[in-house]
């Protein structure tokens, strides 16, 4: 049973009142299924992955489509135009709240500037695990299992994100993001600014969580070697917007 | 300014970079990171060498080196036979205009109120010397040049990815350098737009001069650079001629061929 769908989002829409950013984008990530969502640079690649976790950035004037999580719960989290104006935002906050870090993760594009400056790698990874696990027992084992998973020394638990590599900051984020056992993993270009050694280790690291943990994993790249290696389907965005 | 001989552009002689990393307290030792250990090179005169390697491995560091950016810590660098290492700042900076560097992040690089033209005329006056007429001429042909002429009037956060990449370029030919140091010019760009920038750097070169370009995309390499120097934890472990030469080194068959077959535990060392 790997077919079964996580998430919907359906005929999304995007707009500023000058221009269209996203329109009839539409993306189904399945479980155990890796879903890559391509695009030229500013195409609306991360804005839509922005609306699967249900956060619309404030300066977007008309918003629509819809939203579901089928895994989780009956009944869309929006439709229609619902999801524009103040309020609309504010109830679409609220419902995907209690989903996001737990049900789906994001290990966002800029690793080093996503991980919190001031805690050690291990310390952040176990709020991650807290967040399925009421301190486990053993929560130093989890955290060195999760730090091998990614590639990463046992030592690495100790350091502060300014004192990794670029790309021991990118497997840093992507521990912190699977760490929670999430339904759902949004990996935003994790692969960029990576060497081509680090690239391939990164992109077996996904197929291995999609195969292995049964994760449906949305990879947002415009690597087209990556696509072609591992994405089970492919939804381009921004085609002749 | 007087023309040197024909010799190397750059020659590096064992040269070793240390840094010492700060402690958890102000008063413990800290751990030293050896970042380039015993590197040695020649970059000859109309020459593109690619410096290519593991993240971590010192290829920013010792592109940085070269341009005095950072001290070394031992060994010798010379710039057109001059002991570059040796100089004093003030010594360097008459010269500066003719050793140039292009950043990683293009943003970061440029000064968020001057426009595209503000950005190259200015390099031309302070570093130049030129008057500000004739730099103001100049700057402009140089962005027609790169396709730029119309966003002349920009200010970098208008402008995309690829064209902040340009003025970086444009500030940097506007000088016609003798060497041209340039850090991954392309990370962050998508696949298309990367070529494109690689094009302008190479194909504008000044006649006669050298580059030294760092960079993670292999393909792009063979395309534009003749020698690919393979950088593996601070040290040089292959020199390999492009377009046509195969890396022998483990490491470097891997960087070359990724999705071959290796032992990938070697890879990731740091």
């Amino acid at each position: 049973m790997s077919d079964i769908p996580l998430l919907v989002l359906e005929e999304l829409c995007l707009r500023v009142p000058q221009r269209v950013l996203v329109e009839g984008v539409s993306i189904v990530v399945r479980k155990g299924r890796i879903t890559a969502v391509v695009g030229a640079s500013g195409s609306g690649k991360t804005l839509s992955a922005r609306a699967a976790m249900g956060i619309i950035d404030p300066g977007l004037g008309l918003v629509r489509g819809s939203l579901r999580y089928p895994g989780v719960r009956s009944g869309e989290l929006f439709s229609g135009v619902e999801g524009s104006g103040r309020l609309g935002r504010w109830r679409l906050q609220r419902r995907t709240r209690p989903f996001r870090g737990g049900y789906v993760t994001y290990a966002p594009q800029s690793a080093s500037s996503a991980l919190n400056p001031g805690r050690t790698v291990g310390r952040q990874l176990q709020l991650a695990i807290r967040r399925r696990l009421d301190r486990p027992d053993d929560e130093g084992r989890e955290i060195r299992r999760i730090l091998d998973e990614v590639g990463l020394p046992p030592g690495a638990s100790a350091a502060l994100p300014r004192e990794l590599s670029g790309g021991m900051a990118q497997r840093a984020a992507l521990a912190i993001a699977i760490a929670p056992e999430p339904q759902i993993l949004i990996a935003d270009e994790p692969e960029t600014g990576l060497d081509p050694v680090l690239r391939r280790v990164v992109t077996e690291l996904m197929l291995e969580v999609a195969s292995h943990h049964r994760v449906g994993l949305m990879l947002i790249t415009h690597n087209h070697d990556t696509v072609e290696r591992i994405a089970d389907e492919i939804v381009s965005v921004g085609e002749g917007a | 300014m007087t023309e040197r001989a024909a010799g190397p552009i750059v020659e590096v002689r064992g040269v070793y970079k240390t840094f010492r990393r700060a402690g958890r307290w102000p008063w413990s030792r800290g751990a030293e990171v050896r970042a380039v250990r015993g590197v040695s090179f020649v970059v000859q005169p109309g020459e593109v060498v690619a410096l290519v390697g593991q993240s971590g491995s010192g290829k920013t560091t010792l592109a940085r080196c070269v341009l005095g950016l950072e001290p070394i810590t031992s060994g010798a660098i010379e710039l057109e036979g001059r002991a570059w290492h040796d100089l004093s700042e003030a010594a360097r900076r008459p010269l500066r205009a003719r050793y140039q560097y292009v950043p990683q992040d293009a943003l970061s690089a440029l000064d968020p109120q001057q426009t595209a033209l503000e950005h190259v005329v200015e390099s031309m006056i302070v570093l130049g010397g030129l008057a500000r007429s004739q730099a103001g001429l100049e700057a402009m042909e140089m962005l027609d040049r790169l396709g730029l002429a119309h966003r002349s009037g920009a200010l970098p956060r208008e402008m995309s990815g690829g064209e902040q990449r340009r003025v970086t370029l444009a500030r940097v030919f506007a000088l016609r350098p003798r060497l041209v140091v340039a850090d991954e010019p392309t990370s962050g760009l998508d696949p298309d737009r990367q070529g494109a920038v690689l094009h302008d750097l190479i194909t504008n070169l000044p006649d006669g001069s050298g580059c030294l370009l760092v960079t993670h995309d292999m393909p792009q390499a063979r395309r534009w650079c003749h020698r690919a120097l393979v950088m593996l934890e601070g040290e040089v472990v292959e020199a390999i001629p492009l377009p046509d030469g195969q890396p022998s080194h483990p490491y470097a068959r891997m960087l070359f061929d990724p999705w071959g077959q290796h032992d990938l535990d070697q890879s990731t060392v740091s």
